[in-house]
């Protein structure tokens, strides 16, 4: 079937705000959430669960959740990965010391936690802007890590500050196994995409948008600036808070304050830049690229080496790992800022003209 | 003119307004008032201080002295976005749109102080968020067909040319519903007949919805033949305040003009 919008006529506003108004586009979303749903866990390997899927999910989610702040509200963090520390530890201490909370209940905790650090390191923001406030968005991210280290209490007087979670249980229910962790966390972080687009798509969103794109014309049609950007915070470090607790509980298991480092955070800030910046598909395509392309890399780089005559070094492909990720970065911010999202979005507006391009 | 019999009272009243940026007095000791459903125009020779009176009425600005009473609220300092709540909408010198976003959400934009649905119903969407959004959207859909802007409803609005920007800042400005609207400037730059749209469009919004419009402009054809009343700035001083027929022959507005010195 072509892809096409013709003879998909909108007789209501309702049509055309859906999130999806072509049909085309809705069939392969259905799809692809069938297959992630449905055949994914069932074909996918242990290994690919563990060590690809489920930190894909993850990191896609903390991607989003950067992405409401500095794609949407035009806020730049460095902080991410010290909302993501306060989310698994606040997490963590819930479950260990509320006995009777769920599990669900506790992440989601976690998340509000992050979201109220997230609003006192957004205060800033209202005084200064860009470089400045990336600078104080990366002093919230060593306070973050160095008040966890500091403190025994938050990791329970573990030695050097390292937790261990606890195991998944919802309503009697042990999610254990990769498959069943792959589930819980997929199921999620699409109801998380779910509302973050529908934010976006409503009054929140066209006021964060409207504070990034010109703040004295935000303020003069009504807008107020101190409830937007702290709602920004907000809404960010709670993401980026319940994808830490999810990066603890469904992915690693055993963490410390110094994982959720600057790297972290720099990691992630690169994901969205790759990905689109503005963009909930790009978070997802920023954060997809980003840990599979290594993958890719270091499977295939010396066999296509080899099959062009090169012997590469050994070594050579964590460099030049490196290097590509500086030439994109690069190259996405110099030249299309809105990644990869904005290039599948070209591409499929050729499509929709193809193969009659006038 | 018609518009005449139905004007009503001041609803604002400018006194005593003086502002400067560190030497430089925009405004000095300004007072005039706008009389409800009028027009009234604000001229005067570049660097004048219209803008920044407009400024001050909006609160973008915060005069030295002074004070401005809108609806028998007298203020010496208002945040723009209270003035917004209050009911006065802008449209600005420069184009102030929403360069990242599409033409459809600028002028939705216009409508967020219409929002009673929280951020957290927005998220879930289901409901009541759903039908305000699209109960917002018909009423946007209505200030679309009237500025006759709807073959441009989906692009972003920093693709549009200069003319169609202009009458897109004003249609996010209507979609707020004003009471009072605050034009600087709304046809500079355009072709004749862009201006002539936008005299019409004007118009029709003093007429058909009897908001009260303080308009910036520099052709005198269209101050004319649009305001009841014209206030002449000149160097940040009131020089004369009257109907477009006693402001066009008042001599110390002639030789502002004509650059006479002072
Ligand atoms: N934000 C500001 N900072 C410093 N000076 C300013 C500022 N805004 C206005 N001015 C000065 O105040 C004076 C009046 O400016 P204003 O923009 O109000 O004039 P105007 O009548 O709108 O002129 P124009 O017809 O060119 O738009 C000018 O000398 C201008 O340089
Ligand atoms: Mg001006």
């Amino acid at each position: 079937m072509l892809y096409r919008e013709a003879g998909q006529f909108k007789a209501t506003y309702a049509e055309d705000q859906q999130i999806f108004p072509i049909r085309q586009d809705r069939i392969a979303i259905t799809a692809l959430l069938l297959v992630a749903f449905l055949v994914i866990p069932f074909v996918a390997s242990d290994y690919w669960l563990k060590a690809i899927l489920i930190p894909f999910l993850i990191f896609s989610l903390a991607a989003l959740g950067l992405n409401i702040l500095t794609g949407y509200a035009g806020q730049l963090s460095l902080g991410t990965a010290g909302f993501m520390a306060v989310g698994a530890f606040a997490a963590y201490n819930f479950e260990l010391r509320v006995e009777w909370m769920p599990i669900l209940v506790s992440w989601a905790l976690g998340g509000l936690a992050a979201a109220l650090v997230g609003i006192v390191f957004g205060l800033p923001s209202l005084r200064i802007k860009g470089f400045y406030l990336a600078v104080a968005t990366l002093a919230a991210q060593f306070f973050i890590v160095w008040a966890l280290t500091k403190f025994p209490w938050f990791s329970n007087y573990s030695s050097s500050g390292v937790i261990t979670t606890g195991k998944t249980e919802i309503f009697g229910y042990v999610f254990d196994s990769p498959r069943e962790k792959y589930l819980l966390v997929l199921a999620i972080v699409v109801l998380m995409a779910l509302a973050a687009k529908n934010m976006v798509r409503s009054e929140t969103g066209r006021a964060w948008m409207a504070v990034r794109d010109m703040d004295v014309a935000a303020e003069v049609v009504g807008i107020r600036m101190m409830h937007t950007k702290l709602l920004a915070f907000a809404v960010s470090s709670f993401y980026c808070g319940v994808a830490g607790a999810l990066y603890a509980y469904a992915y690693i298991g055993t963490v410390e304050p110094e994982g959720f480092n600057l790297d972290l955070s720099f990691r992630i800030l690169f994901m969205i830049i790759i990905g689109g910046v503005g963009s909930i598909l790009g978070s997802f395509l920023g954060a997809g690229f980003i840990i599979l392309f290594p993958i890719f890399l270091n499977s295939y780089a010396d066999p296509i080496a080899h099959a062009l005559g090169i012997d590469l070094p050994p070594g050579m492909t964590s460099n030049l790992e490196l290097m590509i990720f500086g030439a994109l970065i690069i190259f996405f911010l110099a030249v299309e800022p809105h990644g990869l999202a904005r290039l599948w979005q070209i591409g499929k507006e050729k499509l929709r003209l193809w193969p009659f391009p006038h | 003119m018609s518009a005449q019999r139905r004007i009503g009272e001041p609803i604002l009243v400018v006194e005593d307004v003086s502002l400067s940026f560190g030497g430089v007095r925009a405004l000095a000791n300004v007072s005039f008032d706008v009389r409800e459903h009028e027009i009234r125009a604000i001229i005067g020779p570049n660097g004048a201080g219209k803008s920044s009176m407009l400024n001050v009425i909006n609160g973008v600005y915060h005069p030295q002295t002074g004070t401005v009473t809108y609806r028998g609220v007298k203020r010496h300092r208002v945040h723009p976005h209270e003035a917004a709540r209050q009911g006065i909408a802008r449209t600005f010198q420069n184009i102030a749109l929403f360069k990242g976003m599409t033409v459809l959400d600028n002028i939705m934009t216009g409508r967020n102080l219409k929002t009673r649905t929280s951020f957290l119903e927005q998220a879930i969407w289901i409901g009541r968020a759903r039908r305000e959004e699209l109960e917002q959207r018909r009423k946007v859909e209505e200030v679309i067909d009237f500025l006759e802007i709807q073959h441009v409803r989906k692009t972003p609005v920093g693709r549009l040319p200069y003319g169609l920007q202009k009458r897109v800042e004003l249609a996010r400005a209507l979609a707020a519903e004003p009471d009072l609207l605050l034009l600087d400037e709304p046809m500079a730059g355009m072709n004749i007949e862009e201006k002539q749209d936008m005299c019409r469009f004007v118009l029709s919004v003093n007429e058909e919805y009897g908001t009260t419009i303080v308009l910036i402009e520099h052709d005198m054809g269209v101050v004319m033949d649009l305001s009841d009343r014209v206030v002449v700035l000149d160097y940040g001083k009131l020089l004369a305040d009257g109907t477009p027929d006693a402001v066009r022959a008042n001599q110390a507005v002639i030789d502002a003009y004509l650059g006479v010195k002072h």
